[in-house]
């Protein structure tokens, strides 16, 4: 019987779980294949976070730091996994890095990889520079100013396109991406703040800001920043007849007519897309995904966040796109799993 | 004007259409349809629209929109390329005016009287263009630019590898058992009786014609079999 939990990614997921594992004084082994620590939010650079309105860096920061400073962890970093054998209570890893790791049990806070929007090519990514990703924007608020990418001016006009690479059949993305809408209602505002002549607009099929955050960011981006809804999904993004504005083409379905707009600058909201590595994780790991390709889950009310494997559980993105402090819980509730399913067998044993 | 009741007879014969529930998964109101739609530019026509009063079941406006809507659809099928819920309202619209067909509707005989002369040719000789026929003025609907592109046509023909005029003298020639097959396919498909509904003059003038073929293969295979027992 192995004490030590190895948790595999180091982004809020991973770092929640291996604080809660650390924190009852059990030795943690968190591997990350990147060289640095905090996942998504900090290796793309997000801006302040949704709904604490924290900095990134600051607020996922302060999670590298606690899991960095304790001594119960041991941190590898731009490794991966390359084996695993044994089963729950006795696992052994082999990583990239040559080290085998012994581990009671697997906590996998895998996450998920950005849409590329280039999949959706008439709405223009990758052929005007001024078509972008709310991870751009993202960046752009980070750096304090909101530029046109072709020539550096500010933009008078925004949109923002939702769901792209989300709830699209066409391209197998059968899934809400659940952070979108609230993401961009809150960009909205922070283009708002960086340049207030700037108009922003945002096309939409619906939108979801789930719970408490309907009126801190849909209403609020209405009432206090002026951001301008129009209910319509884009057929095609082309370049203006001027060579700098991009023609924006959707159906105004209010008044039921198809209409164009020029805006400075395309923003599309892109969605989570299951782990580019997935495929790589099931067979090393030796669990199921499931049909979108996320990471599998075994019953969830008895056997919570468990994967189809024993003694492996997964929580975080790497199941299906969540919210950052969802992600924290899972954590957490995953450190919970590990932890006491291992104190369950040493007492087991000791009857 | 139809009864409600025959309105909903209309609607059931578009809904049990085996492509039905295959061109109509469900619809957000996106609008992408009616955004990438060349006809909607144009015309009193909204893909979406379509959508949405078959999803709703609104009979009435449903017998509405096959008077003129529907007949404004190119079929290009963008739309269908589209939807994120993978509808297609091209393809809707295919069955509904099949459906119009059916019914005898007036708006579909208006819609299909101009193209008489093709439809002739096309079910007697399974063709209606051979490639010197393509001369714009023949075809002012193909608009300004035809003329840009058909100007060098001997030239362009020059350019392309293989044969390009062979079926100029052949396109009206159609063997006599193809001739008898088309027929089989055209009356098995239910062509002739959609036919048949829309244009009974057009339809007695096409009958005379196959009946007319058939004989004329009839004695053929006989001539056939008679060689046979001569030799």
């Amino acid at each position: 019987m192995n004490d030590a939990v190895l948790v595999v990614g180091a982004g809020p997921t991973g770092l929640s779980a291996a604080h809660g594992v650390a924190s009852v004084g059990r030795r943690v082994v968190l591997v990350e294949k990147q060289d640095t620590l905090g996942g998504a939010p900090i290796l793309s650079g997000y801006a302040k976070l949704v709904p604490s309105g924290e900095w990134a860096k600051d607020a996922i920061g302060r999670m590298v730091k606690r899991v960095e400073d304790s001594p119960l962890v041991e941190i590898h970093k731009g490794a991966r996994v390359t084996k695993l054998g044994g089963d729950a209570g006795n696992f052994n890893a082999t990583l990239s890095n040559g080290k085998t790791v012994s581990a009671g049990a697997v906590i996998l806070g895998t996450g998920f990889t950005h849409f590329d929007a280039i999949n959706k090519p008439e709405w223009g990514f990758g052929t005007y520079a001024d078509v972008v990703t709310t991870t751009q924007v993202e960046q752009m608020v980070g750096a304090g100013k909101i530029a046109c990418p072709s020539d550096g001016r500010t933009p008078e006009r925004v949109c923002i396109l939702l769901c792209v690479g989300s709830r699209d059949r066409q391209i197998g993305r059968e899934w809400c991406s659940k952070i979108c809408c609230t993401v961009s209602t809150n960009l909205a505002m922070e283009i708002k703040e960086l340049s207030p002549e700037t108009d922003v607009y945002i096309y939409y099929m619906d939108i979801r800001t789930f719970g408490l955050y309907e009126d801190k960011f849909y209403w609020k981006s209405q009432e206090e920043f002026k951001t301008k809804f129009v209910k319509a999904r884009i057929a095609e993004v082309t370049m203006a007849p001027d060579g700098k504005r991009l023609l924006v083409k959707g159906e105004d379905t209010l008044v039921k007519r198809p209409i164009v707009i020029p805006f400075d600058l395309v923003v599309h909201a892109i969605g989570m897309d299951p782990n580019e590595d997935n495929p790589e994780i099931a067979k090393v790991f030796g669990v199921g995904l499931e049909k979108h390709g996320f990471i599998d889950r075994d019953e969830q009310y008895t056997s919570t966040f468990s994967s189809t494997r024993r003694g492996i559980y997964v929580g975080g993105a790497a199941l299906a796109p969540e919210d950052i402090d969802t992600c924290i819980s899972h954590g957490l509730a995953m450190a919970m799993r590990a932890v006491g399913e291992m104190a369950a067998s040493r007492h087991q044993r000791a009857a | 004007m139809a009864t409600y009741a025959e309105m909903v007879e209309i609607y059931e014969d578009i809904k049990s259409d085996f492509r039905y529930d295959h061109e109509l998964n469900g619809c957000l109101n996106c609008g992408i349809c009616t955004a990438t739609c060349p006809s909607a530019q144009f015309y009193d026509y909204s893909p979406r629209e379509i959508v949405q009063l078959l999803w709703t079941e609104n009979v009435e406006q449903i017998y509405d929109a096959m008077q003129e809507k529907i007949w404004a659809c190119a079929q290009c099928m963008t739309c269908a390329a589209r939807c994120p819920f993978k509808n297609s309202p091209g393809g809707l619209v295919a069955i509904m005016r099949e459906v119009a067909i059916k019914h005898g509707m007036q708006s579909a005989k208006d819609v299909l009287r101009p193209f008489g002369r093709v439809m002739l040719k096309l079910i007697t000789t399974g063709n209606q263009l051979s490639p010197d026929m393509i001369q714009p003025d023949h075809f002012p609907d193909w608009g300004p630019n035809i003329q840009k592109v058909s100007g060098d046509l001997k030239i362009l023909r020059k350019a392309i590898p293989m044969k390009t005029l062979q079926t100029t003298d052949t396109a009206w020639e159609v063997s006599l058992k193809t001739s008898v097959e088309m027929y089989t396919i055209w009356e098995m498909t239910g062509v002739l009786k959609q036919l048949e509904t829309m244009d009974e003059n057009l339809y007695d003038v096409i009958e005379d014609f196959i009946e007319e073929k058939r004989e004329e293969y009839a004695d053929w295979l006989e001539e056939q079999e008679d060689n046979k027992e001569d030799a």
